[in-house]
């Protein structure tokens, strides 16, 4: 028959329940991905294979469903997925679970009355992928791979409104490479990229998962640091500031000694908001820069340098 | 075409008043059984705009509230439209304490601030079912439904941004309030817009209606 | 014998709907009113042997008319006609006094039996 053949080519799954929940028809895509053949579910009730979905919510769409016609949409964005599928083989290393986007509408019966509902169950796991991969990259920094300024703009102001409700520190450390003009004139913008990557990879080396770090100008990076106080703040930007001093970079058998400053600042009662504290960094670094560069200066109204 | 008032007879109107009527009446009651909120609908307003009235009209229904969410369903059988849902912000949080949160599937995609869009979605995509559903079984149609979109804005946004311009001709529009029994705060706007290509069945259908009794 | 017939409904296709599903081959005598109000007032003029009332109705509703018809006449016999056929409404009109409650849209079918039953009660039969 026409309609079966529809039913088994589609390249969606399809599933038709009665009003109990009863199972009256299993597609071949649902058979193919959930390794249950139809034979072995019809007849039976959906939830017995399937316990997850015998909850309040599912019960109560359905239920409008049969009573009103209307449909229900479980989107991927809301609810993931319904059925733990595997993804398609193709995609299985980038993600868990097949992702889906699942329609439940009513089937009515010849005398106009509902008596079955249908579920459709699409995948939508490359589009999900896809998207994932633009957000990313519109967060990053193409050539660093670091966060692009302003998603540490976002991502900051989260992290301060955190760090005050729950009275929790809160430091960040402004940077930026020394005398980084002179590098580019004189060995060529090729390598000074090469410098600005070895650089931010050093930078994420030395930060924890739960630190952020962006590059935040051409030459300037900013990390926040959640969870620390001035002083781990200043112990880490030291750290660093070393590891930077020491990476020995060689441009046509030449070295190039890169160093950079750093300006620290804690998240204080007396801010209104992040750019306060972006200010207090940003001041403290012009204070590292002032007092001789390749240095680490902490933010105070009057700032002194950390001796390093 | 220059007054949309003479596309309905007198009787006509009548009979598509009480066609409404029973239909959110019915409505009302089912809902209680389904989602267990008893929702109250108010008597549909029935009213005819051309084109830039209805704009117009729409932008000056949704000033009941500084910040709206809207949700946006279209409905397609012979009587085809639109549907828009206006809750005050804040709804969400009252729907949530109503229905209780349960979270369906394995795997949640999002934390806990989109459940109250959730639950807007999923409440705002059954009420709308439910009176579209008990309009279409008495004039005997069958409907399917697009997606619902929710559209988080204040006011002005929702002005600016176009979203309500309605580019059809002829428009109906059928106006009801409702209100949850249980959380007396929780009162928006029911909006459903049809366009012209309905109106001709539309007349047909609700004279089919009338002639069925007796 | 039911003659006299109060259709009260503010949607006047809803009063004719009425006639047109009340069972053929009788002569009935109708009256109509569009509010609770006018209904109210038309029973004491008028004294049915029957009302059919809606319930949702601007001016007056369906619940208070109900009531003051009763009021004025305890064997009043009341067909409550809605679409809103909730548990809570059906009690509340039942208490109120109301005959019988019609689903609506009505059908020749239950407007009859409707009226069927509301002739037993007339003639002091047992209540159906």
């Amino acid at each position: 028959m026409i309609e079966q053949q529809i039913l088994d080519t589609i390249n969606v799954g399809i599933i038709v329940l009665d009003a109990d929940f009863i199972v009256r028809q299993w597609n071949r895509w649902m058979a193919q991905y959930s390794g249950i053949e139809p034979e072995a579910i019809r007849g039976q009730s959906l939830f017995d294979h399937y316990p997850h979905l015998d909850n309040v919510k599912f019960r109560r769409n359905c239920k409008a469903v049969l009573r009103f016609g209307n449909f229900c949409f479980f989107s991927q964005k809301l609810h993931g997925h319904l059925f733990s599928f595997r993804p398609s083989s193709t995609l299985r290393g980038e993600m868990e679970f097949m992702q889906q986007n699942c329609t439940v509408g009513p089937l009515y019966s010849d005398d106009r009355e509902i008596r079955h509902l249908f579920i459709s169950v699409e995948d939508v796991t490359e589009a999900v992928l896809y998207q994932n991969r633009l957000v990313e990259m519109n967060r990053r920094d193409a050539l660093t791979g670091l966060f692009n300024r302003r998603y540490l703009n976002q991502r900051l102001v989260e992290e301060f409104e955190r760090a005050r409700r729950y009275r929790r520190p809160l430091s960040l450390i402004m940077t930026d490479i020394d005398h980084f003009k002179r590098i580019n004139d004189t060995y060529g913008h090729q390598f000074g990229d090469q410098v600005i990557r070895a650089v931010a990879a050093t930078l994420t080396a030395g930060l924890r998962k739960v630190d952020g770090a962006a590059r935040y100008g051409g030459e300037e990076f900013c990390c926040y640091l959640p969870e620390t106080d001035g002083d781990g703040a200043v112990g880490v930007a030291e750290r660093l500031r070393q590891r930077v001093a020491q990476l020995g970079l060689v441009h046509e058998s030449v070295a190039v000694p890169v160093t950079m400053s750093f300006g620290v600042a804690v998240a204080q009662a007396a801010m209104g908001d992040h750019e306060s504290l972006l200010k207090a960094a940003d001041d403290a670094l012009y204070q590292a820069k002032h007092n001789g560069r390749n240095q680490v200066c902490r933010f105070s109204p009057n700032p002194q340098t950390v001796d390093g | 075409m220059s007054e949309p008032g003479y596309l309905f007879t007198e009787e006509e109107a009548d009979i598509l008043q009480e066609v409404m009527n029973i239909a959110f009446g019915k409505a009302s009651a089912e809902l209680a059984e389904v989602i267990d909120i008893t929702v109250i609908l108010s008597v549909p307003e029935i009213r005819l705009f051309r084109g830039e009235k209805l704009h117009c009209y729409l932008i000056d229904q949704m000033r009941f509230a500084e910040r709206l969410s809207l949700v946006e369903q279209g409905f397609i059988g012979r009587f085809r439209g639109s549907a828009l849902l206006g809750f005050p912000q804040g709804a969400e949080e009252c729907i949530l304490r109503l229905m209780g949160e349960e979270e369906l599937g394995e795997d949640v995609a999002e934390g806990p601030s989109s459940l109250g869009c959730e639950a807007l979605l999923e409440v705002g995509n059954i009420l709308i079912g439910a009176c579209i559903g008990k309009l279409s079984e008495l004039l005997k149609d069958y409907v399917t439904y697009t997606p619902p979109r929710l559209l988080v804005e204040d006011y002005h946004a929702l002005v600016d941004g176009g979203l309500l311009a309605r580019a059809d001709d002829v428009g109906i529009t059928m106006k009801t309030m409702f209100s949850f029994e249980e959380a007396e705060s929780v009162t928006g706007y029911l909006f459903l817009l049809t366009d012209e290509s309905s109106l001709s069945w539309l007349k047909q259908a609700l004279n089919d209606y009338l002639d069925s009794f007796g | 014998m039911i003659r006299k017939l109060l259709i009260v409904d503010d949607s006047p296709i809803a009063r004719k709907i009425t006639r047109k599903c009340l069972p053929d081959g009788r002569d009935f005598d109708i009256r109509e009113a569009g509010n609770g109000q006018e209904g109210v007032d038309l029973y004491g003029q008028e004294r049915p042997d029957c009302t059919f009332l809606d319930l949702t109705m601007p001016v007056m509703d369906g619940f208070e008319a109900l009531a003051r018809i009763m009021q004025q006449d305890p064997d009043a016999l009341v067909i409550v006609c809605t679409a809103d056929v909730q548990e809570k409404v059906l009690q509340r009109v039942a208490n109120l006094g109301a005959f019988r409650v019609i689903k609506k849209p009505p059908s020749k079918e239950n407007i009859t039996r409707a009226l069927e039953l509301a002739e037993a009660r007339q003639q002091g039969g047992a209540d159906a």
